[in-house]
């Protein structure tokens, strides 16, 4: 047995390593302990983030997935944007290459005879052809904007092996949600390409039936 | 850790798709489904679920009719129900608690809302 000069029973090896830290150093040990519970939330975070993201991506692909048997593509814009985004007013503007020419097909929650065809390179829309890249209100002047764009929060640009097909365009988002988050830039990159292809697939269905 | 069942009750296949793979983050959840109020309601019934998640704006009976009924019929009177909708104005919550709702929550979901509420409810 150890022991000290003043008769008191010095811990061993064992009670040594396994006292509480605040009993050996208590400064350094608590700093250590709190600078690895921040780092293992940072990771928890990250990987939290990730998977929020791969969810939502994951189950608008399914969804439009399903249009191909179903042929509700514009259906299925529907219940994404007002499920993963949180919009309820939605409109599909259908690109004419020929005469450069945007004209509304299909409308959600939308006053459709507001929704005046346009020409490229005109108001936000337009502007997304022009630029090759979807639009968004926050990066926009007043001045620019078409009447119809006032309440306009994205203008999502779809293409398909290059070609504009057309643009999505998200109007007011719902009361609970105030502006669009990081996950929402990427279903919309996302939106960009498959919706394309899903309407492009669904045109060209359209087109054999008629046939 | 026991098993809880939970039925969720969706008109939106992307909705339905989106919560399934948020509960898939926990192992102990059962999911079962409904594509509306009144299926709800009969598989309320005979599934006898720990909590019903159930939207609000629905084709043949909605979320805040079958709440009632759930709540009226002595099997089911007892199942939290959480109703998840896009509709967050104050009118359209209060009309959601009237209608004998638990809990209330908007979308578009947030995941840690989401399963914080649920084991709150769940008892975890």
């Amino acid at each position: 047995m150890t022991g000290t000069e003043n008769g008191n029973r010095t811990p061993n090896r064992a009670e040594r390593d396994f006292a509480p830290a605040a009993e050996k150093s208590p400064i350094p040990a608590g700093m250590e302990h709190l600078r690895l519970r921040v780092q293992q939330l940072s990771l928890r975070e990250q990987l939290e983030r990730n998977h929020f993201l791969l969810e939502r991506l994951s189950a608008s692909s399914a969804r439009l997935i399903q249009t191909l048997e179903h042929g509700d593509v514009f259906e299925a814009i529907a219940e994404i944007v007002a499920n993963l985004i949180g919009s309820e007013e939605v409109a599909y503007f259908d690109y004419n290459p020929a005469t450069k020419n945007f004209s509304l097909a299909w409308s959600w929650g939308l006053e459709p005879g507001a929704l005046e065809p346009f020409l490229a390179g005109a108001g936000m829309c337009g502007r997304a052809v022009e630029e090759g890249v979807s639009q968004f209100r926050e990066r926009q002047a007043e001045s620019v904007l078409l009447p119809f764009e006032r309440n306009l929060t994205a203008c999502v640009l779809l293409k398909s092996s290059r070609e504009v097909v057309g643009v999505i365009a998200i109007f007011g988002l719902l009361p609970q949600k105030s502006a669009l988050e990081w996950a929402d830039y990427e279903l919309l990159k996302f939106l960009e390409t498959y919706a394309a292809v899903a309407i492009q697939f669904q045109r060209l269905q359209g087109s054999q039936v008629s046939t | 850790m026991t098993t809880k069942k939970i039925l969720l009750v969706d008109d939106s296949y992307t909705a339905r798709l989106v919560n399934r793979m948020i509960f898939s983050q926990k192992s102990n959840y059962v999911l079962i489904s409904a594509v509306d109020g009144k299926e709800a309601v009969e598989r309320a019934r005979t599934e006898q679920p720990d909590l019903i998640l159930m939207d609000i704006v629905m084709p043949r009976m909605t979320g805040l009719e079958a709440c009632r009924a759930l709540k009226k019929d002595k099997v089911t009177e007892k199942i939290p129900v959480i109703l998840l909708t896009t509709r967050g104005e104050e009118k359209y919550v209060q009309e959601g608690y009237a209608s004998g709702c638990s809990d209330y929550l908007t979308k578009p979901v947030n995941d840690a809302e989401l399963l914080d509420l649920l084991k709150a409810y769940l008892g975890e």
